[in-house]
């Protein structure tokens, strides 16, 4: 059977080759003398089945990493713990990584490895959902707008008193996140502390890594596609995690979304595409080409104002993806997002590939993380302002990031437009205001930064 | 010994005329059969009674059009790689073209696995775990079962370890293997040594154990023959020991068979290695409204290759194993 | 004739979680060559450990067997066993059961071709060439027992040692055998032991019947010279007053000097079974 494809496969080959081999200017070629041959063809990539996975579907199915003559098998993972051993012990070349992960394994926090990033995922894409009982509870502390509905961003202090309410009876309040040092982790935190409800904290140079010292609510850890089901069940009452968890509860009818993380902190950064530092070093042309083809990806994903758009939803909605109904996916994936079932509400930039610089890995994105961490114990001592700007060197490389986009418009793959600020980037971007508290986050002053909230340890405090 | 004397002549039970020898061989298709409709209607009847979050359960029909879907995905996956080979074969010519140094590779296709694959990865992985256990195990055994000095040494590991779920080991056992098995062109994948393993772990104990007793409990009227023929301890263990513990060793290798074939479905939802059971619970975690109807076929596979691993096992036996009766279902 | 088997003054006691249990006290017997000789008594009195000491699968306490001159150490095919039961190795055929005994005895003194010629034979012996392809389980318990028998002979034993041969056979089987082992005994005049329950088989088949006395502690009670021409006819016998004489002296010895008074009791019935523990332990 292979014996004979192979050789319909030759004749095929040798009959357009000699049709393509005159027309073939391919860009291809042209840019394999200044950027090189992949070191490493046949690449293995992990990811956790989210639709921020995309731009790596997208990559392989709109045959971008082929085009970089990458070779790559792409595998779901159980959590992210798998995932980034994975990355670690060299079982997967790279994956679909939380924000937190490679700069968590750079300080050491959890498995301790070089894991940088060449490409940011996305922007947003996340959301908090709690059950219908909570929500039932929530609800009469939330104003009105004429039509009924909510106001939104609906914030913390809803929540406040029925966290109250339960504590009062003795009822730990619990709730999940998918990592400690993920994203939805802070968000959620973020979230409750902009509320008056303290989250928790950690104290690894105790042994405490739940963080749950002094907490009202209390988090702990749920891998994303468990979380329908582990709400469900009643041990959690709700939880922060990215689409399509949020829709499902949903379409479940099992929970209801009362904020995104689009109203936490507008346009945050969220997962990134990691690789193992050695793997760069030794396949540096392998890197920059895998970067290359995830940038297309994500530009593909964001083109002509979210066009393809549907075409994602129904790869991502494939059974070796997200697999999730394409209905469920499409809720996010084309702008919308139902909160209560029927109150479904525009939010253009809920997944954001590629629009607002997204996919450039900024040294600020990393350092807010690190900001994070600081604030809630996972790093327990005080640290100089230069001590976030090495970290946030190490891990984020958008030395490789250029090159990539610079080899992409040198192609013509891409235009000089797509990346407006690519020559004139420091790395940091700009102090953001879009905060549900309202504080200002300037990635230049971090210790600045993390003493501006009341909730969270501050410069000199320890656990 | 005389349980010998009545294995070896069973006592003849007197047959039914013939008739009732017809109405056997109909009862032998229609009680089945009678069951097997049972079963349908029950399942069917219950299935659209229970309402999941990812909707009704599936009945009958449900799974009927995934097995379908499946073969259709299976298909449709083998048109993809087709394409993928022309492509590839097209951008290798390119670059032999531009650099005729270059010596072109074949990279095998990267699509997913489909059902197909996995429970063929799920047979293969199981078989040669079972086969590394079989291969440690039964001289194991046999020397356990000959030389009581090293039964009392081995025994009480083997009464600590037998105990474990195979699966205690997994986290272990997938630490060592990353640890150990350093390639750069590994001949096996790690998440498939990690599921052999766990296999060849869970299939050990019921191997070595009815090895050894099997050995251990020769009839000594064999044992003194080979005695009276002054047999060599290599012919002894050849012509002698082998041949008379088949029959245990048999009982051992299909009891492991079975335990190695439900342990390794929870192995691989369990440590995500490919096969059948990654295959159960990215269904399950995917959670769109076809998986479970997927999930349910899946199963019925699942049961229908743990039935013919069985009755493989039962069928190899018969051959091999002079005891015939020992052969039992 | 000279000695040529000499079992001499042997003891044999089995140590006992109870204590020690003494079996034999004191066997003492002078076999001659082409002797065919019965060890007769009640079950339990040690007729098979006797027989076990002589195949050498046990070790005497005390004493030992010469047997044509050399000390019996250990089992070996020049003390060919014929089992209770059989004991072929299931998974082999009749031939191959012989072929097994053969192949180990005569690797060296035969080729393949005299191997085979010399397995078959004995399988004619003990008419069994029409099945010796077939498998213990496929042919009866008198030709398991012919079998067992011409695996035995074609060990070319100084001694032939048989434990209850037909004991688990139909009385017309067990006649049938016996015709058969006499025929064999005129032609080959082995030395033989064999033990029996079977006064008639004992009168019938032997040069001399040794009983012996109830245990503990048994040992030789009588010995019998069987004095009957040979060969022997069974329908003949039974009406000669002679075999009649023979015949009653051995009852009389089972049934008035060693009769069991008491009704088998767990006791008694112990050392029997520890017999055959220890029977097991020490194979």
């Amino acid at each position: 059977m292979k014996k004979l494809w192979k050789k319909i496969n030759k004749q095929v080959c040798q009959a357009t080759i000699t049709v393509t081999a005159a027309l073939s200017i391919s860009a291809f070629s042209v840019n394999a003398e200044e950027l090189g041959y992949p070191e490493k063809e046949e690449l293995k990539f992990g990811f956790i089945k989210l639709t921020d996975m995309a731009p790596i579907a997208i990559a392989y199915e709109k045959g971008f990493f082929e085009d970089e003559g990458l070779y790559v098998t792409i595998e779901a993972q159980a959590n992210w713990k798998v995932l980034l051993d994975g990355v670690i012990d060299g079982r997967l070349d790279g994956a679909h990584m939380l924000a937190g992960q490679p700069i968590a394994a750079t300080i050491g926090y959890g498995t301790e490895a070089e894991i940088i990033t060449p490409f940011s995922m996305d922007l947003n894409g996340n959301g908090i959902t709690v059950s219908n009982q909570i929500w039932e509870k929530m609800k009469v502390n939330i104003p009105k707008r004429p039509d009924g509905k909510p106001v939104h961003p609906i914030k913390a202090d809803a929540l406040k008193p029925v966290v109250e309410e339960y504590l009062d009876q003795g009822k730990p309040f619990n709730m999940g996140m998918v990592f400690p040092v993920s994203t939805h982790n802070y968000e959620l935190r973020y979230w409750l502390a902009a509320g008056g409800i303290h989250p928790g904290f950690y104290a690894p140079h105790k042994g405490d890594t739940s963080g749950q010292l002094d907490a009202d609510v209390l988090l702990s850890v749920t891998p994303p596609p468990q979380m329908p089901a582990t709400m469900e069940a009643g041990t959690i009452y709700g939880y922060c995690v990215g689409e399509p968890w949020n829709q499902q509860a949903v379409f479940k009818g099992i929970g209801v979304p009362v904020v995104t993380d689009y109203e936490i902190w507008k346009d945050n950064p969220e997962k990134v595409f990691g690789i193992s530092k050695q793997f760069a070093e030794k396949y540096p042309n392998t890197t920059i080409r895998l970067t290359r083809a995830l940038i297309r990806a994500a530009k593909w994903l964001d083109e002509n104002n979210n066009a393809n758009r549907p075409e994602a939803v129904k790869i991502l909605a494939q059974s070796n993806y997200v697999g999730a109904d394409a209905e469920v996916i499409a809720n996010s994936m084309t702008g919308t997002f139902e909160y209560e079932k029927g109150d479904k509400r525009e939010v253009p930039d809920f997944n954001v590939f590629f629009r607002y610089n997204a996919t450039y890995p900024y040294y600020s994105d990393a350092i807010w993380y690190l900001t994070q961490m600081r604030r809630w114990g996972q790093i327990d001592v005080d640290k100089p302002d230069s001590w976030y700007f090495d970290v946030a060197k190490k891990v984020y490389r958008p030395d490789i990031y250029q090159k990539a986009a610079q080899s992409l418009i040198a192609d013509k793959l891409m235009s000089a437009a797509d990346f407006p600020t690519l020559t004139t980037d420091d790395g940091f971007r700009a102090p953001q205001t879009h905060f549900i508290d309202g504080i200002v986050y300037n990635g230049k002053a971090p210790n600045e930064y993390i003493n501006k909230f009341s909730i969270g340890l501050k410069a000199g405090d320890k656990i | 010994m005389t349980s010998l004397t009545e294995k070896l002549q069973p006592g003849k039970v007197n047959l039914p005329s013939w008739l009732s020898k017809q109405l056997n061989h109909l009862g032998k298709v229609i009680m089945p059969l009678i069951g097997i409709i049972c079963f349908l209607f029950i399942w069917s009847l219950s299935a659209s009674n229970i309402d999941t979050s990812l909707g009704k359960f599936p009945g009958p029909s449900a799974v009927v059009t995934q097995l379908g879907n499946l073969h259709q995905e299976h298909m449709d996956e083998r048109s993809k790689e087709q394409a993928f080979y022309v492509r590839q074969d097209k951008r290798n010519a390119d670059r032999v073209a531009k650099d005729p140094n270059y010596v072109a590779k074949i990279r095998s296709y990267t699509g997913k696995e489909t059902f197909y694959q996995q429970i063929g990865t799920s047979l293969i992985t199981v078989l040669s775990g079972f086969l590394l256990a079989a291969i440690v195990a039964i001289p194991l055994g046999i020397a356990i079962g000959l030389s009581k000095s090293l039964n009392s040494a081995i025994n009480p590991m083997i009464q600590i370890f037998k105990p474990v779920s195979p699966l205690a080991w997994l986290p272990l056992v997938t630490m060592v293997v990353s640890a150990v098995y350093i390639s750069d062109d590994p001949m096996f994948a790690k998440s498939f040594v990690n599921s052999m393993v766990t296999v060849t772990l869970c299939c050990l104990w019921p191997m070595v154990i009815q090895t050894s007793v099997g050995v251990a409990s020769l009839n000594s009227d064999w044992l003194n023959v080979s005695r009276v023929l002054r047999l060599p301890a290599f012919t002894h263990v050849q012509k002698i020991v082998l041949p008379a513990t088949v029959p245990a060793i048999f009982t051992g290798m299909r009891s492991a068979l079975g335990i190695a074939w439900m342990v390794l479905i929870a192995a691989e939802m369990l440590a995500q290695n490919p096969g059948l059971g990654k295959f159960v619970w990215d269904e399950f975690q995917n959670g769109s409204s076809q998986s479970l109807s997927r999930i349910m076929s899946a199963v019925f596979v699942i049961g229908l290759i743990g039935f013919l691993l069985d009755r493989g096992m039962l069928v190899l036996q018969r051959t091999l194993s002079w005891d015939k009766t020992s052969a039992s279902l | 004739m000279s000695t040529f088997l000499n079992i001499s003054k042997i003891d044999m006691v089995f140590p006992t979680p109870k204590g020690d249990f003494t079996a034999l006290k004191e066997v003492d017997l002078k076999i001659k060559q082409g002797e065919f000789i019965s060890l007769i008594g009640h079950s339990g009195c040690g007729k098979s450990t006797v027989l076990n000491v002589v195949a050498g699968l046990y070790q005497a306490t005390k004493g030992g067997v010469v047997l044509n001159n050399k000390h019996v150490l250990g089992p070996g095919p020049e003390r060919a066993v014929v089992f209770q039961n059989h004991s072929l190795l299931p998974w082999l055929t009749a031939y191959e059961n012989v072929e097994l005994a053969v192949k180990q005895v005569f690797s060296k003194k035969m080729n393949s071709k005299e191997m085979q010629e010399w397995i078959e034979h004995n399988l004619k012996l003990v008419h069994m060439d029409h099945a010796m392809h077939k498998r213990p389980d496929e042919i009866s318990g008198g030709m398991k027992q012919r079998v067992g028998i011409a695996r035995a002979l074609a060990m070319q034993p100084e001694v032939l040692l048989m434990d209850e041969p037909f004991g688990a056979l139909d009385a017309l089987t067990r006649a049938h055998m016996q015709d058969s082992l006499m025929e064999i005994q005129d032609e080959l005049k082995n030395t033989v032991i064999m033990i029996t329950h079977d006064v008639d088989e004992a009168v019938l088949l032997s040069d001399r019947i040794v009983m012996m006395t109830n245990g503990p502690a048994a040992t030789v009670g009588e010995i019998l010279e069987v004095t009957l021409p040979r060969p022997r006819d069974r329908i003949q016998l039974a009406s000669d007053p002679h075999y009649n004489e023979l015949r009653s002296k051995v009852l009389k010895f089972l049934y008035e000097k060693q009769r069991k008074v008491e009704v088998i009791s767990p006791q008694q019935a112990t050392p029997t079974k520890e017999e055959k523990q220890s029977s097991s332990e020490v194979a």
